[in-house]
């Protein structure tokens, strides 16, 4: 059975970042319902994983558990999610956005920034979820996500570069609508 | 540096992750290229409205109680009895057969009035179903949608099989609590009764079905395969629950069917 001292230990590790759990998980599955019980789910693995981890960040260490139960969601329920097709030229991109006068994105309204987010390919979201809202370093980010640190950096690369395309479409068109 | 390899380590450049002499070649370039220095501008002001607090979606209200909760419902189910019993090899022998006989006396008393607690829980919770608006937590009639629903929220599967040809058709299901633990009923209907299916895991060994009756009128037919153990319970009479179960059991366990 769980003594009483590894139990406050497992509160203390794990509590403090549900925040953080949900908010992957919410941005992973953008559903309201899976985030909540995704975040249930990864808690009670992480009990069983517990004995496991020695100290360190803890927050990096339940980020890992909750992204891999999102996945495990999403191959079960959406698998099509995990397929979809990315331009991978970045130079491909933004190929037309050049345009200095027009996009300068000093009020980039949240509401636009959100639906370009919810657009991006899960493996894209998810770094930039975690660079952006939780402040990870690559390292960290490479140890979650498990992919190599380079891999990151491009993959950072490109999620912004395709947010940038999404908003100035999105920005556009406003434009337009206000004329 | 030319653009594409600007592009590719402009996040690097950002997050400050790039090494010194990445940095200073990255910076050369933006001095020449503005069409990569305005990519670095809208790159930045994109970065700032995603660190905006409107696009957290934070922990709800009670999401903290119900991780609680259900740890603790793990918690209950995580001991390990093997390790209970480890103990120095030497003098056990000695005494296996003076524990075996007061063993076997005393497993007798706490596995009855085990036995009765449930059968209360089970009875209870059957009737409270039937009461309040507490039938379904799922209601659905595709096993698909009512087994994926129980994989989220419990730590075992529980069989949901669709019966409506053998007369049984599923209303769908609900989290119960029984035991210190959180388990799976699948709710069938039978000629307009309802039938609550219990079920849990067990590592116990496989027993036979019987069916008796308990108060209320209700009945209650209860059998375990080698890893689960299934109660049902329902106001049908003897004959038709032993049916309904024996149904239950045809689809769960197809190559067993003489139990």
């Amino acid at each position: 059975m769980f003594t009483r001292k590894r139990h406050s230990a497992f509160e203390k590790a794990v509590l403090p970042h549900l925040d953080a759990a949900h908010n992957l998980a919410r941005w992973l599955t953008r559903n309201d319902q899976d985030a909540e019980d995704i975040v249930q789910e990864a808690c009670v693995r992480a009990l069983k994983y517990f004995a496991g981890y020695h100290g360190g960040d803890s927050r990096a260490w339940l980020l890992t558990i909750v992204r891999n139960t999102c996945y495990t969601h999403l191959r079960r329920y959406r698998a099509h999610e995990l397929t979809v097709p990315f331009d991978d030229d970045i130079l491909n991109l933004v190929s037309d956005a050049f345009n200095p006068e027009t996009l300068l994105m000093k009020s980039v309204d949240t509401a636009a920034v959100h639906r370009a987010l919810e657009m991006l390919p899960v493996e894209f979201r998810e770094v930039i979820v975690l660079r952006e809202m939780e402040g990870l370093s690559y390292k960290e980010i490479a140890e979650v996500a498990e992919i190599p640190v380079g891999t990151v950096m491009s993959r950072l690369a490109r999620a912004r570069r395709r947010l940038q395309t999404c908003l100035t479409e999105s920005h556009e068109k406003g434009v337009h609508r206000e004329l | 540096m030319n653009c594409r390899e600007t592009l590719t380590m402009l996040s690097g450049y950002m997050d400050g992750e790039l090494d010194l002499v990445h940095r200073m070649e990255i910076e050369r370039h933006l001095q020449s290229c503005p069409e990569c220095a305005n990519n670095l501008h809208e790159g930045c002001a994109v970065q700032k409205s995603l660190q905006s607090q409107l696009l957290y979606h934070a922990a709800p209200m009670g999401l903290e109680s119900r991780v609680l909760a259900a740890v603790r419902a793990a918690e209950g189910t995580q001991s390990h009895p093997s390790r209970r019993f480890v103990r120095p090899a030497v003098g056990i022998a000695a005494f296996t057969g003076v524990l075996a006989l007061v063993w076997f006396a005393a497993a007798r008393i706490p596995a009855a009035i085990h036995e009765e607690a449930t059968t209360q829980q089970v009875v209870s919770s059957h009737v409270r179903s039937l009461m309040v608006n507490h039938l379904l937590d799922v209601g659905s009639a595709d096993p698909n949608i009512v087994k994926p629903w129980f994989s989220a929220k419990l730590d075992y599967t529980p069989p949901v099989e669709d019966l409506r040809t053998a007369g049984y058709p599923l209303l769908g299901g609900r989290l119960d609590y029984l035991n210190d633990r959180p388990v799976a009923v699948i709710v069938y209907t039978s000629q307009k009764h309802v039938v609550n299916l219990f079920l849990w895991p067990t590592a116990g060994p496989e027993t036979k079905m019987t069916t008796r009756e308990c108060r209320h009128g209700v009945r209650l037919c209860q059998w375990a395969t080698d890893n689960m153990t299934f109660w049902a319970v329902s106001d049908l009479n003897a004959h038709d629950l032993t049916q309904f179960a024996q149904a239950v059991h045809a689809h769960v366990s197809p190559l067993d069917q003489c139990l």
